[in-house]
């Protein structure tokens, strides 16, 4: 146990979105991601989509402030996720987060980004140090 | 710049951490915007010198960049308004086809802050249209 976390903990879950045409250009905007996949309807349809995906940037960066708001109290020391499926334009996304191994120095949060579909978005996880201890 | 087959080696890039940039970038992900956020040097890898060329190697091989996987490894915290240097490996692979973008960011003293790997997969538009 550290800093009061226990093995198995679920993070509360963290519903985002869904996003419109005006947030996946406003993250363009500031990302310079500006990959027409995510902005072009037609060009999203002509392979098949039925709306542009969502960058999965955007997705994976929320997990920040869920991990923050969670414990403001730990630095998150990495943050990773692999993009499973796609996000399309309009859909809801579910943040969810368990921890799996808790040590004096480490904190392992697996993480999940689920939409509509069975399979998760964004299998990710998170490495979270706890606070320095003052020097006795 | 080194270059060889399959490795192409780019930087060191002095880029800055832009308060307002960041602060926009945090609250399109849910962030307060009262810290630069871990996923920021993402905004770094748009960068027009390394954009230019991903797009033309898609271009050249009418393949469309999907990103497979990301990560940030942190062992200094990113400040707003600091200037840092950014490092980038792209690395080249064919079985599957992928294109991975290797950075490190050090601060302006050479000490590492991060390290970040970007995975694109490369998938030809006419197997995208298929899959999809």
């Amino acid at each position: 146990m550290s800093c009061g976390i226990t093995l198995g903990e679920k993070l509360p879950e963290v519903i985002i979105g869904p996003f419109d045409a005006d947030a996946l250009q406003r993250y363009a905007d500031v990302s310079g991601d500006t990959n027409p996949l995510h902005l072009d309807e037609t060009l999203a349809q002509s392979i098949g989509f039925s709306s542009p995906p969502v960058h999965g940037m955007k997705i994976l960066a929320a997990f920040e402030p869920m991990l923050k708001n969670w414990r403001s109290e730990l630095k998150i020391i990495a943050l990773s996720g692999k993009f499973v499926q796609p996000i399309l334009r309009g859909e809801s996304v579910k943040l969810t987060g368990k921890v799996l191994r808790v040590s004096d120095t480490e904190i392992f949060v697996r993480l999940f980004a689920h939409g509509p579909q069975r399979l998760p978005a964004i299998i990710g996880e998170a490495r979270l140090s706890p606070p320095t201890e003052p020097f006795a | 710049m080194q270059n060889d087959q399959h490795h192409l080696s780019l930087g060191p890039f002095r880029l800055q951490v832009d308060p307002t940039r960041a602060k926009t970038y945090a609250l399109e992900t849910g962030g307060d915007g009262l810290s630069a956020p871990l996923a920021y040097p993402a905004v770094w890898l748009a960068e027009p010198t390394l954009l230019e060329i991903i797009q033309d190697l898609c271009r050249s091989q009418d393949v469309i960049p999907v990103h497979e996987s990301q990560s940030f490894f942190y062992t200094l915290e990113l400040a707003l308004g600091e200037s840092y240097d950014l490092y980038v490996l792209l690395k080249r692979e064919t079985e599957p086809s992928r294109l991975i973008i290797e950075a490190t960011i050090k601060t302006t003293t050479n000490r590492l802050v991060a390290t970040i790997e970007t995975i694109l997969r490369l998938v030809p538009y006419d197997i995208m249209k298929a899959k999809a």
